[in-house]
């Protein structure tokens, strides 16, 4: 079985709907379709079962021409599930999945094989218990798996749904995709989704459509990039592996990455110390950069997570030289850095000496000093912060005191740009 | 599952008797019959002998068996009519204010009635017929002009039936200020009512109304299916278009003759499937067959409670209907708050 588009174009009111869509899909494959709202993702599915019917190219089922079947024959191979559906009268659920039998039956009455069919169709969508009960009665979940069992009870060859669970809690949700997951072994399951993450959990190959058109289409690993996403959706997402199943997992950032014009705070840390005080300095618009964190720790994710510009090391290493010039050269070009109570020993005691030359440079340095014991030096760090005292550094005593600090500065700094300005 | 099949039978039964019934009481009821007849009224043992045929040539006997049994047959065969075509209009627009004029069938018979009387043309069923042609006439009409582009949305399908209505009802007006003369033979007509009858309009009525009754029901489950909606019937193998015009060529055949001899009743057709769906649920295959036997039922004893309340004289039909089925319906609807399709 094999559901071939090619060069599918639809034309709506004198605008582009869908423009040369071409692609292939084979039973055990579950495809997923995404796009803005308005890309044609809806249009595609209804060229595809020909309730519309495509201007310009063809759709092929097992090479037949879906133009040259009737709606019956159609209907014996395609089953289609609607986001929501209503039904005005108060027929049985038993009654509406046998309905789907309709173009199995010739004659005035359905026969017992319907039937058996029927009753199959609703132990395999767990919707026998409503048999008795009316639509209007059902949960939304509920009404949807009463849908899929009308379309299984067609015997499709190819399931259509569109955002089948969009207006379902997350439990009915997995429910649904689950089953329809699980159908997806034996037809070809083409599905259009909102949510990508659920659509990168559930589908083989993802098609992404933007203005009328494939943007992408393939494997979701391939398919979901953030160039993908941003060219598509024009949303900057950052892309993890989801760590139940090892698929994509899309995390768009939470605010918007306007040019920051603010004062630039560096920020020394590692082994999650940081992330507080970075969340909170990059939701104040703050320029934010940090450094040396080694490659697997928590706050170098975060940095990554926040778009924070940072230095990486090589897990588990030392800080090397190089990496250390590179923190200088942005402490250099930062307003303030903050030093957070990390432990420190004897690989990354140069972040310390670091901050040591930030005072050097003239540049403040804020420390957070709780009352942990991170001191794995033999007392190297102790000499360090004598230092650092020496040279004015401001100690404080947790991160919300930093930041409070930090906010100091910022007036500091905007009312000394103001006076230069009224000097000139 | 099966319970309610048996019941579905139950109600059938029911309603098999309730109209054999309905049929021998009525036919009793009425000046010269055992009851209501005052002081001409027969016995019971008169009656007998006109039923078993034993008496075979009393002026009694032609009351009974030729005016009013063919009386009471004709008010069947419209009762089942309308409330057949109201189901069907019901479903075909998933409309519960859907009745079996709403495609423009009683003013256009109404025009046809009009058109009938003020030029005076006289023939055998002239009434009648141009009755019919005017409903069949303005039902093209109406979908016709619903038609964009091959297809027809039931959404335009149902406005335009109301602007035809309107347009056709000011012609039916303009004619009828223009008459004068038999004003009254149209107004009654308008109104509703049975007293065409005769064995040669029931001969003439059944087997239009037989025809496109059957073949109503033969697209039941096509009906059910309808009223999923556009979409989801088409997916599910429907020719939705074909199905309709089908349907509504077999509504408008079976309408137009019922109001071409008998006027304009209302409410049976509107009421009468509501009712059912009640008793025996939405579908078609079971819904059908109800709502005819409840509307034959529903018309006959309507129409004798027409020809007897305010005897010698009769009402139309249409007053009765309406005045014992809106309170009903209101009834119904406030028993079953919202739920009455």
């Amino acid at each position: 079985m094999r559901l071939e588009v090619e060069g599918v174009c639809f034309t709506y009111a004198s605008s582009r709907i869908l423009d040369n869509i071409t692609f292939g899909v084979s039973s055990g494959e579950f495809l997923g379709v995404m796009g803005p709202n308005g890309a044609g993702k809806t249009t595609l599915l209804r060229c595809i079962s020909n309730v519309l019917k495509p201007h310009h190219g063809t759709i092929l089922i097992d090479k037949d021409d879906v133009k040259s079947l009737s709606r019956k024959e159609i209907a014996k191979n395609m089953g289609v599930v609607p986001q929501t559906s209503a039904i005005d009268f108060a027929f049985t659920v038993f009654d509406i999945v046998l309905m789907g039998r309709t173009p199995h039956i010739t004659g005035m009455s359905e026969s017992l094989k319907d039937y058996e069919i029927t009753k199959k169709a609703m132990e395999l969508t767990n919707t026998s218990y409503l048999s008795k009960r009316t639509f209007d009665e059902l949960s939304g979940g509920e009404k949807q798996r009463v849908i899929i069992a009308r379309a299984l009870a067609q015997q499709p060859k190819i399931l259509l749904l569109d955002e089948p669970t969009t207006h379902l809690d997350i439990s009915c949700q997995f429910e649904i995709l689950n089953l329809v997951k699980s159908l997806s072994t034996e037809i070809v399951v083409i599905s259009v989704f909102h949510d990508l993450n659920l659509a990168a959990h559930y589908c083989d190959s993802l098609m992404l459509l933007k203005d009328n058109k494939i943007v992408s289409i393939g494997a979701p690993e391939n398919v979901l990039t953030p160039a993908n996403i941003k060219k598509v959706y024009d949303v900057d997402v950052l892309i993890k592996r989801n760590p139940f199943t090892n698929t994509p997992y899309i995390i768009p950032y939470l605010f918007p990455r306007r040019n920051k014009k603010g004062m630039t705070v560096h920020v020394i840390c590692g082994g999650g110390s940081g992330e507080q005080l970075m969340n909170t300095l990059a939701k104040s618009h703050l320029n934010v950069t940090a450094g040396v964190l080694n490659v697997l720790d928590s706050d170098f994710e975060t940095a990554k997570t926040l778009d924070i510009n940072v230095i990486g090391e090589i897990p588990f290493s030392e800080i090397t030289q190089r990496s250390y010039e590179t923190n200088l050269d942005l402490i250099k070009k930062s307003d303030v850095v903050v030093l957070t109570d990390f432990p420190v020993g004897f690989g990354n005691l140069k972040n310390i000496e670091a901050a040591e030359k930030a005072l050097d440079m003239g540049i403040p340095v804020i420390v957070i000093q709780t009352t942990e014991k991170r001191d794995f030096t033999n007392g190297k760090l102790k000499d360090c912060f004598a230092r650092l005292r020496d040279k004015k550094a401001i100690f404080v005593k947790n991160v919300e005191e930093a930041f409070v600090t930090i906010g100091n500065f910022k007036g500091k700094r905007e009312f000394n740009k103001e006076q230069r300005e009224v000097i000139k | 599952m099966m319970n309610k099949k048996t019941s579905h039978k139950w109600v059938f039964v029911c309603l098999l008797f309730a109209l054999l019934f309905t049929i021998v009481i009525t036919m009793m009821i009425g000046s010269m019959g055992p009851v209501g007849g005052g002081n001409d009224g027969i016995s019971f043992q008169a009656f007998w002998d006109v039923i078993s045929g034993r008496d075979s040539s009393s002026a009694f006997r032609s009351i009974i068996l030729d005016i009013r049994l063919s009386r009471i047959f004709l008010a069947g065969l419209v009762g089942i009519s309308l409330a057949v075509a109201g189901t069907t209009m019901q479903g075909v627009f998933k409309n519960p204010m859907a009745d079996p004029y709403i495609i423009g069938i009683s003013s256009g018979a109404s025009v046809g009635a009009a058109v009938s009387i003020f030029l005076d043309i006289k023939f055998d069923f002239s009434l009648p017929i141009l009755a019919f042609l005017g409903a069949l006439l303005a039902v093209f009409l109406v979908y016709d002009i619903s038609r964009v582009g091959g297809k027809v949305k039931v959404e335009t399908l149902l406005l335009s039936g109301i602007a035809m209505g309107a347009f056709l009802s000011a012609i039916t007006s303009f004619l009828i200020c223009m008459t004068g003369k038999q004003l009254h033979f149209l107004v009654f007509w308008l109104m509703g009512g049975l007293y065409l009858a005769s064995w040669k309009v029931v001969a003439t009525a059944f087997p239009p109304i037989l025809l496109g009754t059957v073949g109503i029901f033969f697209f039941s489950r096509h009906l059910n299916v309808l009223t999923l909606g556009d979409e989801p019937a088409l997916n599910l193998g429907i020719d939705i278009d074909r199905t309709r015009k089908i349907l509504l060529t077999l509504t408008a055949l079976v309408a137009g003759v019922a109001v071409a001899f008998s006027g304009i009743i209302g409410f049976v057709g509107l009421i009468m499937p509501h009712i059912m769906r009640l008793l025996v649920g939405p579908n078609h295959r079971t819904l059908l067959p109800a709502s005819a036997l409840a509307g034959a039922i529903f018309l006959i004893w309507a129409d004798t409670l027409a020809r007897t309340i305010i005897a010698p004289t009769e009402l139309p039909v249409g007053i009765i209907t309406a005045l014992c089925g809106a309170p009903f319906f209101i009834y119904l609807l406030r028993k079953h708050k919202g739920g009455v399709m």
